[in-house]
């Protein structure tokens, strides 16, 4: 190899002095003070914490111990299902081409250059619903049984305009890579209920219409970014057994596992002590939290000891495993057995063209189970201390993409609102809060930024979006980033 | 439960400050400007128009600075809340670029509107009394006192890790406000949570406000025990061995406001002893022997 320019010698030398100093700042900031941090709680270092004058995120006692995240991946429409707006009947396939130059919206290249941009009614029909009057589609018949037990936010914004960046600002709060998940944030902040399950786990749910338009995912959504490895969502398998190798391997009884993973620990440990790279700190727990899953999964899995009454809750479907309804079954017995945060997601919302069709079979997909989740958790009385969200990445535009008919039409991405729910661990049922403009375009009352979403997300788990924080690349991180966030009052029970 | 307000102490600094008078006289009676308007100026608008921030050369932190005005001129008309820029900014849109306090910080509550519109109409003086106005809504006070629901677990730390360590369950800190008490998690190895640990755990019990016990092997002889927890708020027996003969333990339990007896023995004859403590607000019964799955149900009884 050629020798480096002097200059560059300089840089890569200070480079590599970098990276060990990093080494052991890393070594105090997760081999102690993180692991600390997360074991705070429960190792009463509070006093300790506050008296050092550093301060602490959990000022707050918590509504909520765990949250469910039902993450509908390629964007619900908000004009099919929250956001009534009756008054586009009479303007039908009006071309908004005019009006649209007047928003200065940024559109997708996906219909910036279409030719006209004819205003799409929604075909669906809307009724009221519960105490509250909300309006809710026939298209989610089952959630419109629930209107009293859950809080429908029509003034949903995001910054992003295409589904990668949008689902991270969603579910790590940055539309850049390498930031910590939602779930990683309250693995790390609050700690794990049940030692024996990860804290954070993700279920895949299949959609079952073949039509549906389908955006892939990364790991990158439930990835643990900056934050030490451990704290990453666990993916279970939709088929078969939710963890691979439960069972030992023939001619390894358990004892033995344990003098093996006895060792193995040892020699980390050493290397640990010699490196101090958090990431062999990772691998050791991840040994040791499968090695606990052998015994803690099974009984979670095993399904036989749930009544028929569950079945006929959640839909016949949550008997087959993998579907949407089986996975809500699944969070159900995963937050009843401590799991802290449980993510679904279910994709194929993404519909730019044949929008009915698609959305009504994707509805179908998870609106019992939804409404089965909600009710088993009231139920059980787990509902109150246990968080319910229920949304997409961005909304779509009141115009059609593609050819408009009386019958079919589709509908690209918009950023400017967008609808979700939620429900329990302290957010108020039966209300609707915000308010979008006669176009389902803009906000014109109480607008909610995915950043004042996570604070509250937060705010009701007790911690100070603004407290929690994690040094790394020289900035304070945080779920809600720089920028003000706030936490949503008026949705607070 | 119970959650704290996060207004900063130095807001309750400046809000006695207003109370002292700022630039008018201090009289015996609080007047109206000083004891309603001036903390909601405070509150909401000081930090950008006050002695170190002066947008559009406009400050509110005293009677003399809000008639004086901004660059552009005067912003209260006496009488004339219309007319008046100061009642114009704070009722926009949250998503008009002109409303006040801007930069999406929260808006004044009605309350709150309602108070600098009545001081306007009523010729915005600087020395009417409250008593003046007997129509006006009170302020929402600033900081709520945090209620105790236990006493401070600091002193006993080490003995509480101690118990922790030897019982193999966790209590945990509901927050950092020590008086927030302690909840008792056994989720981790609910089999190890029997009715001999919550026996061994009275020196420690006052601390615990919410007692984590679903799956264990409790029973109606662990229900003695923490029939003497006097702070507990919360209990979850699902999938116990309690039944409704045990209940009766807890009947001195006067803070007591949920517990969770799902998929247990309960029947009626423990929802009636339920009945009887005094600050229960919701039992949970369903999949038990109980004929409602949930108390009170719907209405109080
Ligand atoms: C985050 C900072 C901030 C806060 C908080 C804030 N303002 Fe302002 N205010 C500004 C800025 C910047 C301007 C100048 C831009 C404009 O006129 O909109 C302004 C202008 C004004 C004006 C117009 C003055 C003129 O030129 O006529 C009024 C009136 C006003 N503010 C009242 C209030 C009131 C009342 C509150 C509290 C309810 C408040 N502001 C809170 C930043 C703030």
């Amino acid at each position: 190899m050629n020798p480096l320019p002097p200059d560059w010698q300089q840089t890569f030398e200070r480079y590599n002095d970098a990276i060990t100093r990093r080494q052991f700042f890393r070594q105090s900031g997760t081999g102690l003070g993180a692991a600390a941090l997360a074991a705070l709680l429960g190792n009463r270092a509070l006093g300790a914490d506050a008296a050092a004058g550093a301060p602490a995120p959990w000022k707050i006692a918590p509504k909520a111990k765990r949250a469910i995240y039902i993450s509908l991946i390629g964007a619900p429409s908000q004009l099919e299902l929250f956001d009534y707006k009756p008054h586009l009947q009479t303007r039908f396939k009006e071309d908004l081409k005019d009006w649209l130059a007047g928003q200065g919206e940024r559109l997708t290249g996906m219909t910036s250059r279409q030719a006209a941009f004819p205003l799409a009614p929604s075909i669906f029909k809307f009724a009221q619903h519960g105490q509250s009057g909300a309006w809710i589609s026939e298209l989610l018949p089952w959630t419109a049984k629930m209107a009293d037990d859950i809080c429908i936010i029509r003034s949903m914004k995001t910054d992003a305009i295409n589904h990668e960046p949008a689902n991270q600002l969603v579910y790590t709060g940055s539309m850049q890579n390498g930031k910590a998940s939602i779930g990683s944030w309250l693995s790390y902040g609050l700690g794990t209920l049940n030692q024996d399950l990860p804290a954070f786990v993700v279920l895949h749910a299949k959609h079952s219409s073949p039509f549906s338009n389908v955006q892939a995912i990364s790991s990158r959504l439930w990835g643990a970014g900056f934050l030490p490895g451990k704290h990453a969502g666990v993916s279970f398998r939709p088929q078969g057994d939710p963890v691979l190798y439960l069972n030992d391997a023939p001619g390894v009884p358990r004892e033995l596992r344990r003098r093996m993973l006895d060792g193995l620990d040892e020699l980390n440990r050493r290397s640990y002590a010699a490196i101090g790279d958090p990431e062999i700190q990772t691998r050791t727990q991840q040994y040791e939290m499968a090695f606990r899953m052998q015994a803690s999964i099974p009984e979670l899995a095993d399904l036989s000891k749930e009544p028929e009454s569950t079945y006929a809750l959640y839909g016949d479907e949550a008997r087959n495993r993998g579907t949407f309804a089986s996975s809500a079954l699944m969070a159900r017995r995963l937050v009843e057995r401590g799991v802290r945060f449980v993510q679904i997601f279910h994709r194929g919302w993404d519909q730019h063209g044949t929008l009915p069709r698609d959305i009504a079979s994707q509805c179908k997909d998870v609106d019992q189970a939804c409404y089965g989740l909600v009710q088993d958790l009231k139920q059980r009385g787990l509902l109150d201390d246990t968080l319910v969200i229920w949304g997409g990445e961005f909304g779509r535009t009141v115009y059609c993409q593609g050819t408009l008919t009386e019958t079919n039409y589709g509908r690209d991405h918009h950023p400017r609102c967008f609808s979700i729910w939620m429900a329990g661990g302290g957010i108020k049922g039966g209300v609707v809060h915000g308010e979008t403009d006669e176009m389902s375009y803009n906000i014109v009352k109480d607008p909610v930024h995915i950043r004042d979403l996570h604070a509250t997300i937060l705010h009701q788990m007790g911690i100070d979006h603004d407290r929690m924080s994690f040094k790394f690349q020289g900035l304070d991180q945080r779920l809600t980033g720089v920028l003000p966030a706030k936490v949503v009052k008026g949705i607070l029970a | 439960m119970r959650s704290s307000l996060e207004l900063k102490e130095r807001r309750t600094w400046r809000w006695l400050l207003c109370l002292a008078g700022g630039s008018v006289a201090a009289a015996a009676e609080p007047t109206f400007y000083a004891a309603r308007v001036a903390p909601v100026l405070d509150r909401h608008c000081v930090v950008c128009h006050g002695p170190e921030k002066k947008k559009a050369g406009l400050r509110l932190d005293s009677f003399d600075h809000l008639m004086a005005g901004a660059e552009s001129g005067s912003i209260v008309k006496p009488g004339d809340v219309k007319g008046s820029e100061l009642h114009r900014r704070i009722t926009l849109p949250a998503t008009d670029e002109e409303v006040m306090p801007s930069d999406g910080k929260p808006s004044l509550s009605a309350d709150e509107i309602k108070i600098i519109a009545l001081w306007i109409e009523a010729g915005a003086s600087p020395t009417k009394s409250l008593a003046d106005f007997p129509t006006a809504p009170a302020l929402r006070p600033a900081r709520v006192a945090p209620v105790p629901l236990a006493p401070s677990w600091r002193e006993k730390a080490a003995e509480i890790a101690a118990l922790e360590k030897k019982f193999g369950v966790k209590l945990v800190p509901r927050s950092q406000v020590p008086t927030d008490g302690l909840v008792l998690r056994s989720a981790s190895a609910p089999q190890r949570c029997n009715d001999q640990v919550l026996a061994g755990l009275a020196p420690v019990a006052r601390f615990i406000v919410d007692a984590e016990l679903a799956r264990t092997p409790v029973t109606d002889a662990g229900l003695k025990a923490l029939g003497s927890w006097e702070n507990l708020r919360a209990i979850d027996l699902t999938r116990t061995k309690v039944t409704s003969a045990g209940l009766a333990a807890l009947s001195g339990l006067k803070h007591l406001e949920v517990i969770n007896l799902t998929d247990t023995a309960v029947d009626d004859a423990g929802v009636t002893t339920l009945r009887a403590l005094p600050g229960l607000k919701r039992a949970w019964l369903f999949g038990s022997k109980a004929t409602v799955t949930q108390y009170p149900v719907a209405t109080a009884p």
